[in-house]
């Protein structure tokens, strides 16, 4: 049986990325038999809250990508005002296509079948230095990051230092 | 970005768009659902596979659905196709990251952008715009082909 195009496509970045890593994240497969199920680790971009923390994610691709968008989860503990408290990643780029008849969302911050782990990626390490609180996920991430920034600090720096901890065992 | 507001969705192929889920390791021999089948088989009603599961043919969806639907695949057919000739301007489509091979079957959009014929129809019954430039796919003929 020939593989579906969402496959082979995936398998095309894997090996890209596997040749030429990107900076800021390492990235491979939950199970080598399963293409559609990837594991990102992100290093906390330098410069941030989140700088010097390991950050373990999920991302699962629908079998119609690239015409749909995968989702994205982190697995390690994290503190954002874009990330849902389960992990959930709640990005713009990420949400289901269609046609917006409203316009709250610029076009190119929606989804599109051009978009890759890379971009992808490149776009959460960006919210990471730059949450958005116009629409939280997490809505005491984002009060504290308003309202009470030391507190937010803290408990970022808590996750980084989890994360960290993780990553030794 | 970022913005994760809860929507109820206005794509137009929500119906058929099926759930959420994300696709089990184990699941699917059919393969993914393809809307291709709605843009070659006209004589005959088109099938849709809203989830690998569950195979629905057009005649369960609303009838306002069908109405969109059959506009949006007639709008897809009135842009112009053609055959991959070789040519060193055009040379990979950036849906599937292919190089187009001589003889492929090929779609071109208004601002000058060519994919494959398979990977662009089915990404436009979703969305209506170029994934290169985020160009609209001419409104104009749009409501020039709905006012019809
Ligand atoms: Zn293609
Ligand atoms: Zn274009």
């Amino acid at each position: 049986m020939s593989e579906p195009q969402s496959a082979l496509l995936l398998r095309k970045q894997l090996a890209e990325l596997n040749k030429n890593p990107v900076e800021g994240f390492s990235a491979g497969l939950i199970d080598d038999n399963d293409i559609y199920r990837w594991e990102v680790l992100i290093i906390g971009p330098p410069d941030t809250l989140y700088e010097g923390g390991f950050f373990k994610c999920h991302l699962y691709f629908p079998k119609e990508y690239p015409l749909r968008p995968p989702k994205m989860k982190f697995v390690t503990e994290i503190w954002h005002p874009n990330i849902e408290k389960n992990g959930d990643v709640c990005i713009s780029i990420l949400h289901e296509p269609g046609d917006d008849k409203f316009g709250y969302e610029k076009a190119s911050e929606r989804w599109l079948p051009v978009h890759t782990v890379e971009t992808i990626l490149i776009s959460v390490i960006s919210m990471l230095a730059d949450p958005n609180d116009e629409s939280p996920a997490n809505v005491d991430a984002a009060k504290e990051w308003r309202e009470s920034y030391t507190e937010f600090k803290r408990k970022v720096a808590r996750c980084v230092r989890k994360s960290q901890e993780q990553e030794e065992c | 970005m970022g913005n994760c507001f809860k929507r109820s969705t206005t794509d137009d192929i929500s119906l058929l768009r099926g759930s959420d889920s994300v696709r089990e390791p184990s699941s699917d021999p059919v393969g993914p659902p393809s809307y291709q089948e709605a843009l070659s088989v006209q004589s005959s009603p088109p099938i849709y596979h809203p989830s690998p599961s569950l195979t629905q043919s057009a005649t369960q969806l609303s009838e306002e659905e069908q109405i969109r639907i059959a506009k949006r695949i007639g709008l897809i057919q009135h842009l112009p196709t053609g055959k991959y000739d070789g040519s060193k301007k055009i040379r990979e489509c950036v849906i599937c990251m292919g190089d187009f091979m001589v003889g492929d079957a090929l779609r071109y959009l208004p601002c000058m952008h060519t994919y494959h014929m398979t990977c662009i129809d089915g990404w436009l019954m979703r969305r209506l715009t170029c994934p290169s430039c985020i160009e609209p796919v001419d409104a104009a003929l749009l409501t020039s082909y709905e006012t019809n």
